[in-house]
């Protein structure tokens, strides 16, 4: 019972990190949900061993990327699906329709990019710092670093043709 | 931009959407399996094979000329190799260990099974193409005791077959290039990586 406790105060704190994920790599708002579920049910599988570990940051990213990672299939879907089209929610006391165009705009922009530019930027955005960037992705912080700095350019390119 | 993400953060900080209870639903098994639709997809395929397979067995007897023999074989390996190894490579996808690898071991290792996959694919679309005769003249001769490839055909017949090989070929080509389009672009995701 306290590792559920633990496991569902941790998912709370962070709640807002896995929407982020799952906003970056699906389309539509089924396939957000299922992949939010599907990395929720992958951090409780490690859970245990993220215990064991000492920064937790690092254990959530890596296991929330590696999921989107692997749970994406490009799919049509037809019909019924609902396309994200809302990032913050309009309960909140601070909603602002031109904030959420501009999220809406770097969203769009980020999709754009490739799995590898996508996982990297969107470490960037959440603040890491290259080592760590590079301790969840695997790569060196040298490339973690040239990488970047392509993937920014490309950004403005991208943002500059719109 | 990071200014922005960072606004973005806060606010999606404040709007707590998940109870205790939606999160420990999350966390049972039934919500895990995305992919255990595709794997059920192919899992029908392989039993409808296996079914194929069993009966060309059963009736594989009938089958009286070395070339209805050599028919037969060939559309029984097909309906074990593919079904087999689609499986096994579904299953290495799906048991992929992403809990213990780091970004860019998760995707070169999960890049290399799709495209191992999409190779199985590929040849499973040329095979096809082989087996559409095979499986023709096996049947023919299963169904309605007739040898295939000694049936008098008039123009009627021909024209179908030939409309049949055009289709047949349009369709392979279809899903080669559909198929290589895929791995291509896996190809330049692992090349960006090395």
């Amino acid at each position: 019972m306290q590792k559920e406790e633990a496991f569902v105060a941790l998912i709370k704190q962070n709640e807002g990190l896995i929407f982020k994920i799952t906003t970056m790599y699906t389309d539509h708002r089924a396939d957000q949900q299922d992949l939010y579920q599907d990395i929720v049910y992958q951090l409780w599988k490690s859970f245990d061993s993220f215990r064991s570990e000492s920064k937790i940051s690092t254990w959530m990213y890596r296991i929330a990327l590696n999921t989107a990672l692997t749970r994406i299939r490009k799919k049509k879907r037809l019909g019924n699906s609902v396309s994200i089209d809302q990032v913050i929610l309009k309960q909140t006391e601070n909603y602002d329709q031109h904030f959420e165009e501009r999220l809406k705009i770097v969203y769009a922009q980020v999709r754009k990019l490739n799995v590898v530019e996508k996982g990297l930027i969107f470490l960037f955005l959440e603040g890491k710092k290259y080592v760590e960037i590079a301790e969840i992705t695997g790569l060196t912080p040298t490339n973690v670093g040239t990488k970047i700095s392509r993937i920014k350019q490309k950004l403005k390119q991208q943002i500059i043709k719109k | 931009m990071k200014a922005l993400w960072s606004d973005m953060s806060d606010q999606l900080d404040q709007q707590k959407k998940l109870t205790n209870d939606i999160i420990i639903k999350m966390t049972q098994e039934k919500y895990s399996n995305k992919f255990r639709t595709l794997a059920n997809y192919e899992t029908f395929g392989a039993i409808v094979c296996f079914a194929i397979l069993i009966f060309l067995l059963l009736n594989f007897h009938k089958l009286d000329t070395w070339y209805l023999l050599t028919c037969g074989i060939i559309t029984m390996a097909f309906m074990i190799i593919f079904p087999v190894l689609t499986l096994r490579y579904l299953r290495k996808i799906k048991q992929f260990d992403i809990i213990n690898k780091n970004y860019k071991e998760v995707l070169v290792g999960f890049h290399k099974a799709k495209t191992n996959l999409l190779n199985l694919q590929k040849a499973g679309v040329f095979a096809s193409f082989i087996v559409i005769f095979t499986s023709a003249a096996v049947f023919a001769k299963i169904f309605n005791d007739k040898d295939f490839f000694m049936i008098e055909r008039g123009v009627k017949e021909y024209v179908f077959l030939a409309f049949t090989l055009v289709f047949v070929f349009f369709f392979s080509r279809w899903g080669y290039k559909a198929y290589q389009r895929i791995a291509n672009s896996a190809e330049s995701v692992l090349k960006e990586l090395e």
